[in-house]
């Protein structure tokens, strides 16, 4: 008899139902409540019901079921599966050790592994600053080329006033979350369009690198040369220093697809977006920790010098945080251990 | 079975098991970006109203007062958290943001896996990327190039966005009313249908209500016809006829179980392989 060795499609739905539903309130309460919310033997008992429906799903294939009841199946597998292999590994990690590694090791030698797109950076930022700063000394009207005038004007004379009335903490906060807003996401997005060959995050730096330039040169040729200085020197190592890492990290994106090496260029993009991902949150980071300093003390009434002596060792600090953490420990092994 | 359409992926599990996610195409895509632009921008537009009604009042002077300035920082902070956190928060914990739900998508590896921190952040920072250079149009271009509806951040971050089947109990076909015994009379024991037949008239009669009699008349003529012929079964009304034949090949000669768990398939050896075909 060709077909007695199957079961009918009822009598096979009516016997291995009861697992399923066990199976279905199961993903549906890790789904919503998360995996915490099950109790031990119900974690225990997923991955046997998992298995069951898997071999159940096989069977109904084979012997051609109807598709709804296939549909199901899938549907079931499908959400156990994601359930099951989850990327819960990372989770179980002693956070407290993570967040240490990550800021203390992984985010300077990730900068230092990438040099080269560092240093590149570096230059696509900082020349063009110096380039802007020195035709705006020599003639002022060039800053109303790259900036606005009635953007220039009222901040050349804001910087002429000093800072002997400090901020007010309304004021202080407003601008911090403009700095957020504004700085941040520029950085971010400077990173982002890194992946068109890395031109967009070279754009980015040549603009910014230009417009700061300019900018720095009106405000000294309007008289308050001394004043922005006191103001930048604050938080300029952090917030300059974030750009230039975040453009950086987008040359990197977009050289990983022009010269991917012995990988196709999909792999190749993808490997290196895990690995600078550290960089673009680290710049993150110090943007915002920019920001505050930026917000509540850059224009402070703290007198002149302490400002100098502050900012300048800040700037210090960057650097050799840079260029010197994490160079001791354990072999570099981070982009691996985080997924 | 017929090929499967070129917008399922499919993923295989560690267990060799094979199962198709549908993927979801740029309008439905595109739509649950809308309800998420939204929720993120009404969300953002309430605390500055809040911040406006609270803070307005005192209009004595004409420079803003200490809260409202410091409200407004608070508004620009939710406009950056709108911008670029509420999406990898809410993928990488739940694998969908509030218009993914709504859409009834989400957002898994290209290995059919959930997503972690690193693959959120990475798709939603290319975010800035795909917008380029106006209304998605990078994002676009990406998707109608890759097999998986890949926009630059899916590619980035090695993630694809699928419809996953709801798992919902299928009623099976019943034959209403049963058979009488006068219209079985010529027809065989052993009924074999192939796969392609099954699949055919199993469409067909989920689909047969929500047709017009002639419709349906004239559909069943065209297949009812040579199974019957083949059979040797003959009645009256072509859509019947497919329905009883069905009955038989699905529900009737078929004693034993398959290996229905993966316990009983060390107990049990499947038998030879489908044998009507």
């Amino acid at each position: 008899m060709a077909l007695a060795s199957t079961l009918t499609e009822r009598a096979f739905a009516e016997r291995r139902q009861k697992s399923w539903d066990e199976l279905d309130s199961l993903s549906r309460k890790s789904t919503q409540q998360g995996l915490r919310a099950l109790a031990a033997d119900e974690v225990s008992d997923l991955p046997s019901l998992y298995r069951d429906v898997c071999a159940d799903l096989a069977a109904a294939q084979a012997a051609r079921y109807s598709a709804p009841l296939v549909d199901y199946l899938r549907g079931l597998t499908a959400t156990a599966h994601g359930i099951l292999y989850g990327p819960h590994a990372a989770r179980d990690r002693d956070g407290s050790v993570a967040v240490r590694r990550t800021w203390l090791v992984a985010f300077p030698r990730a900068v230092r592994k990438r040099w080269r797109a560092m240093l590149l950076a570096t230059g696509l930022f900082f020349i063009p600053l110096a380039i802007g700063l020195v035709l705006t000394l020599h003639d002022p009207s060039f800053a109303f080329r790259v900036a606005p005038e009635a953007m220039l004007r009222p901040l050349a004379d804001a910087y002429a006033r000093g800072f002997d009335e400090g901020r007010d903490a309304g004021e202080g906060t407003m601008m911090a979350g403009f700095y957020v807003y504004n700085n941040v996401g520029i950085a971010l997005r400077c990173f982002a369009l890194g992946i068109f060959g890395g031109l967009g995050s070279a754009f980015y730096l040549v603009q910014n690198g230009l417009t700061i330039g300019a900018i720095l040169g009106y405000v000294a040729t309007q008289g308050a040369g001394a004043n922005i200085g006191t103001f930048i020197i604050g938080h300029g190592s952090l917030e300059l220093g974030a750009i230039v890492l975040s453009g950086g990290a987008g040359l990197s994106l977009g050289w990983s697809i022009v010269a991917p090496g012995e990988q196709t260029r999909l792999a190749s993009l993808q490997s290196t977006a895990r690995d600078i991902l550290v960089i673009v949150a680290g710049a993150a980071v110090m943007l915002v920790m920019a920001a505050g300093i930026e917000a509540f003390w850059s224009a402070s009434s703290t007198p002149r010098p302490i400002k100098l002596t502050v900012g300048g060792s800040l700037f210090l600090l960057v650097v050799a945080y840079v260029l010197v953490a994490g160079r001791e420990g354990p072999a570099a092994a981070p982009a691996e251990a985080q997924r | 079975m017929a090929a499967p359409l070129d917008t399922d992926v499919a993923i295989e599990t560690p267990e060799h098991i094979v199962f198709h996610y549908r993927l979801a195409g740029p309008a439905r895509r595109a739509l649950a970006y809308l309800v998420d632009l939204v929720v993120c921008y009404g969300v953002v537009l309430v605390i500055a109203l809040v911040v406006v009604l609270a803070f307005m009042g005192d209009r004595t002077t004409k420079d803003l007062g200490t809260a409202a300035k410091a409200g407004g920082g608070v508004v620009l902070l939710a406009l950056f958290a709108a911008q670029w956190i509420y999406f990898v928060v809410l993928e990488a914990r739940t694998g969908r943001s509030v218009g993914k739900r709504v859409m009834g998508v989400r957002v898994v590896t290209t290995t059919g896996r959930p997503i972690g921190w690193r693959s959120a952040a990475l798709r939603n920072l290319l975010r800035a990327a795909d917008a380029l250079p106006t209304g998605y149009l990078v994002g676009l271009a990406s998707m109608a190039i890759t097999s998986r509806f890949q926009r630059v951040g899916d590619l980035v971050a090695g993630t694809m966005v699928v419809v996953p089947e709801s798992a919902r109990v299928a009623t099976p076909i019943e034959l209403s009313p049963p058979a009488k015994p006068k219209e079985l009379a010529t027809l065989p024991e052993d009924v074999a249908l192939d796969a392609d037949e099954r699949e055919a008239i199993e469409l067909f009669l989920r689909r047969r209500l929500t047709l017009g009699r002639a419709r349906e008349h004239e559909l069943a003529s065209m297949i009812a016809g040579p199974i019957g012929e083949r059979l040797g079964f003959v009645h009256p009304d072509p859509a019947r006829l497919l329905a009883i034949v069905y009955d038989r090949a699905v529900n009737v000669g078929r004693g034993e179980a398959p290996p229905s768990s993966y316990r009983a398939r060390t107990a049990r050896k499947p038998k030879e392989e489908q044998p009507w075909r």
